[in-house]
């Protein structure tokens, strides 16, 4: 097992050698109708395996999952600003300082391309990225804590996202620009990842055997809180709406509570909470 | 069936969702944000419940925190022809 110091160096030889020009690495030009193909496999769709998906005709599941790869791409969008941002802040301190700055250099590199990349896609074919309805507000941290917070939803992000990168990405069944933005975001994501992993593990060594039991419980409340949040950005009442469907706050409700879909969440999530229980972030597996 | 007022639906929701007692939002000047009642992610949610009274996105964007201060606030920002400006 590398520490992130070591991998570091390793990743960013991998970065040059993959480098891509999101300028002239697709061919926007491609059409898209929404009624006539699938731009989401139809099991990864929110609402696959309710009674509300079973009472739509195959053009109405195909248009919901034209909007619904727009929703995802919006939320991976929406979740890299405020990780580019981060990193940016965490170059050159003390504890990153040398190699780690310099794949943080390539880190944001790539994840500036990933948003041109969604950005183009959601305008050039729904003429929208949708938004995210997070509001911050000012809280205390225990000591490295919010170090930690900030790699967490950047794993939160970045692990979900990748669920989805790696079932489509090959699938010939979706449009063929969709599944070529899936793959390419899943090669540059899967180093994101590798040191996203090791470099939280080692902070959460560093810091979370000295926080106190309340620091450690708050903690935790919060992570579990942030994991189904993201997990509600999926049941986007816009996206419900914009597919034609009536009542979009009501198929999210009834969509969050059905057990099909809390066992897709559970599914999905599941390589992600077996890392935050290893690592020691989380003590018990979360309802989600 | 009853309609429930704007009023009486975030009230209804905030208690649900915090799990408090109706005691601890009686009054529409009772804090929501300082008494803990919502936690940041909490709002996340919240925003969507209040789109789908208004039966309008909210625009995340030209909102400041304070507007989740307390039911007054958030009658006078998101349903302005509801406000009387009394509180009960």
């Amino acid at each position: 097992m590398s520490t992130s110091a070591e991998l570091a160096p390793r990743l960013s030889d991998a970065s040059v050698r993959k480098l891509w020009d999101v300028y002239s690495f697709f061919d926007w030009d491609a059409s898209i109708d929404p009624d006539a193909g699938w731009c989401m496999l139809p099991e990864l769709v929110s609402i696959f395996g309710t009674e509300v998906w079973e009472g739509l005709s195959e053009s109405e599941q195909k248009r919901l999952s034209f909007y619904e790869i727009v929703n995802l791409f919006s939320f991976v969008l929406q979740g890299e600003r405020p990780l580019i941002s981060g990193l940016m802040d965490r170059m050159y301190r003390k504890n990153t300082q040398g190699a780690i700055t310099e794949y943080l250099h390539h880190f944001v590199d790539e994840e500036n391309k990933h948003m041109i990349m969604f950005s183009e896609f959601c305008n050039r074919y729904a003429g929208k990225i949708y938004t995210e309805k997070k509001i911050v507000l000012p809280r205390e941290y225990a000591k490295g804590e919010e170090d930690i917070s900030f790699f967490c939803k950047v794993l939160i992000v970045e692990e979900l996202g990748d669920f989805y990168n790696l079932a489509m990405m090959t699938n010939d069944t979706i449009h063929p620009l969709v599944a070529q933005i899936n793959k390419i975001h899943h090669v540059d994501e899967a180093r994101h990842l590798s040191f996203g992993r090791e470099f939280l593990s080692e902070l959460a060594t560093e810091h979370c055997g000295d926080w106190s039991a309340e620091e450690t419980r708050t903690f935790q409340t919060w992570l579990v809180e942030y994991l189904k949040s993201s997990w509600g950005d999926f049941y986007n009442p816009a996206v419900y709406k914009d597919a034609g469907l009536t009542d979009g706050y009501k198929v999210r409700t009834m969509a969050l509570g059905h057990p099909t879909c809390l066992a897709f969440r559970e599914q999905v999530s599941e390589k992600l909470v077996n890392y935050f229980l290893d690592v020691g972030l989380l003590s018990e597996r979360p309802p989600l | 069936m009853e309609t429930m007022t704007v009023r009486e639906e975030l009230r209804a929701w905030i208690l649900e969702r915090s799990g408090a007692a109706p005691e601890r939002l009686s009054t529409d000047d009772q804090p929501i944000l300082d008494e803990g009642l919502l936690s940041s992610l909490d709002v996340v949610e919240f925003i969507l419940f209040i789109e789908s009274l208004r039966e309008e996105e909210v625009d995340i964007e030209n909102i400041e925190p304070e507007v989740f201060t307390n039911i007054d606030t958030l009658v006078e920002a998101f349903f302005p022809d509801e406000h009387d400006g009394l509180t009960p």
